[in-house]
């Protein structure tokens, strides 16, 4: 009805609740995907499920998800306030109401996770590109939401091999967690999920570190360092692509077909996690000697060829390959400036770094020094808190 | 007719692109003219992932209408675009099956050669395929494009005879308009690529305070 009325309903609901109503919808698809998948179906189920195969069909998901979009104009209000103009103008009748500007927006972010869910991680990302996710102002008030948002960007740029995207992403969000950490304390259906969606987040963010190191903040390194994560981390780092697996099924989002499996041969390794676990894994394996190459390079500022060669048990023409393959797989799209999130350029990420004249490797390394300006201002403001303490104190 | 089918190109583009900014694409009803639309893109040499990407969903939402030439027409043009990940991206919405496909196994295997840098091996196993690859226009220049790409990033200077390989056994006067494009320099058998070193340096990251961050804890 709300969206077949002809003017807006005069109906104020909350953020919350709106953000919940869209997340459910989603939810209901999902599992409905998943159930007309089960092998344990019986023939009358799945032949009933055939012939109404309209039922949950992917296209009327989708269709009420664009038509709340359309309806509300929430693109062209969001390109309005990213670029400082008012909303209200480009609003239309229908997009001034609250009710229909949050659903529109909630619609996006529901595109997003569908998309996601099938695979078609660039059109995931790309429904997102009026919403700038760089700057801090929250367009929208409702945690959970956030967090799902920054969840799916980021397990899609680590299908799109964006490492440092992703791994910024899922700082960024961490961080806000944190801080936030007070709010999803209450036992709740959407908290259970955001501290779901945590746990996930860290463990995708140990496997990008894994085959992109960096330095990332301090909060969260410690969080990483913590034994649950370490084990992990140092199992991948030994190229133990089990390890790769076992952290990819914990924390990929659940994939679906859009068919039901009667349509085709229902084998067990054609499921949709199954494909995409593969994909994933064919991408792993060919990173797999990165970390060892990197170990090595970092323990000299000039190699010849031939001792690298000796160290890593390879012959030459094998080597220069890996060389290259390093040099490759390091050099991959970085967001740097625009509001879409699938813009951005080839940078190299390593920081780990070398080139290679004649025969000869020379080699770059990057020191962090270590910081202690942070440091010296906490300690400065909480000695300020506690004279001004001492001061008011009356005896 | 080359400039018919450009003209082709542009008007198909222009209706494309209407379609993809709504729920048009996911129509099976345009898909004839999505396919018609990559056709041109292997005979008349250019790209447009976008489309490529929504013929691919709806093959994923209507496997009935499945057509395995064009799925490996697209692969192959994916792989043409690296260093770009658009084959990943391509292989993320095959449905079953599809990727058992003997002509996809293939491509597969010729893009994770191209993935590891094992251009010699690329070369050589590619010559075993050309009635599949013959008919994307510019194929191998392509390649040749991403294989400047990785020795522009890796190498300072390097054996003219190990560029010729990496580039699959061109003549010289191929290896010198390569050389051009890619502003190299020759010097009795060593081909100078670029001054690395000014790019690749070590780096020391030290904190720098400056008087802002401190003026918060001085004196008021």
């Amino acid at each position: 009805m709300i969206l077949t009325s002809p003017e807006p309903i005069e109906l104020t609901l909350t953020n919350q609740w709106l953000w919940e109503i869209i997340d459910e919808f989603v939810y209901q698809f999902q599992s409905f995907s998943q159930f007309r998948r089960s092998p344990k179906l019986n023939s009358e189920e799945l032949a009933y499920i055939k012939d109404h195969h309209y039922i949950w069909s992917v296209l009327s998901v989708l269709n009420v998800l664009h038509s709340l979009i359309d309806k509300s104009n929430i693109n062209q209000q969001l390109k309005a306030y990213f670029t400082g103009e008012n909303a209200e103008n480009v609003a239309g009748e229908f997009g001034r109401s609250p009710l229909y500007k949050m659903l529109g927006y909630f619609s996006l972010i529901a595109l997003l996770r569908v998309h996601s869910m099938l695979g078609d991680y660039h059109l995931a990302v790309k429904v997102l590109e009026n919403i700038d996710l760089h700057k801090n102002t929250m367009y929208c008030n409702v945690p959970a939401c956030q967090v799902t948002t920054y969840y799916y960007v980021g397990f899609a740029y680590v299908m799109m091999r964006r490492y440092a995207d992703a791994i910024r992403t899922y700082t960024n969000s961490l961080l806000y967690v944190q801080r936030m950490r007070q709010m999803f304390q209450t036992k709740s259906y959407q908290n259970d999920q955001v501290n779901k969606q945590t746990e996930q987040m860290y463990t995708m963010l140990a496997v990008c570190l894994v085959l992109h190191p960096q330095s990332i903040d301090e909060s969260i390194n410690n969080v990483l360092q913590d034994r649950k994560y370490a084990d992990r981390i140092v199992r991948m780092q030994a190229g133990d692509t089990k390890e790769f697996e076992n952290c990819f099924l914990f924390a990929c989002p659940k994939f679906l077909s859009p068919v039901p499996s009667s349509l085709e041969g229902a084998a067990p390794e054609h499921e949709p996690l199954q494909i995409q676990k593969t994909i994933f894994l064919q991408e792993v394996q060919q990173q797999i000697y990165l970390p060892t190459v990197r170990s090595f390079l970092k323990l000299y500022t000039t190699m010849p060829l031939e001792k690298l060669a000796g160290f890593m048990e390879l012959n030459e023409a094998t080597l220069m390959e890996c060389l290259l393959c390093f040099k490759h797989k390091m050099h991959n799209i970085v967001w740097s400036k625009g509001v879409s999130s699938l813009e951005g350029d080839f940078q190299a990420g390593s920081e780990v770094d070398f080139y290679i004249d004649k025969r000869m490797i020379h080699i770059a390394d990057t020191k962090v020094g270590r910081r202690y300006g942070d440091y010296f201002i906490r300690q400065i403001h909480q000695f300020d808190e506690l004279a001004k303490g001492l001061k008011s104190l009356r005896f | 007719m080359v400039s018919s089918r450009r003209e082709e190109a542009e008007t198909i583009r222009t209706e494309i692109n209407e379609w993809l900014a709504n729920v048009e694409r996911y129509n099976f009803k345009n898909l004839p003219v999505f396919e018609r639309y990559v056709e041109l893109q292997v005979s008349e040499n250019f790209y447009d992932l976008e489309a490529s990407l929504a013929v691919l969903k709806l093959y994923q939402f209507f496997p009935h209408l499945y057509k395995a030439e064009i799925v490996c027409w697209i692969l192959l043009k994916a792989i043409a675009n690296l260093p770009h990940t658009d084959f990943v991206l391509c292989k993320c919405l095959l449905g079953p099956g599809q990727l058992d496909d003997l002509n996809i196994v293939r491509i597969t295997y010729l893009a994770n050669l191209l993935e590891l840098c094992q251009f010699k091996s690329f070369w050589h196993e590619k010559n075993k395929d050309q009635n599949l690859i013959s008919q994307i226009t510019g194929f191998d220049d392509s390649i040749r494009k991403f294989v400047c790409h990785v020795v522009n990033i890796t190498y300072q200077s390097l054996d003219k005879i190990i560029l010729k390989d990496l580039l699959g056994n061109v003549t010289d006067a191929e290896l010198k308009s390569w050389m051009a494009k890619c502003g190299w320099k020759e010097d009795h058998g060593t081909i100078y690529i670029s001054n690395q070193e000014d790019i690749i340096k070590t780096k020391n990251i030290t904190e720098k305070i400056t008087f802002d961050t401190v003026s918060v804890v001085m004196y008021p």
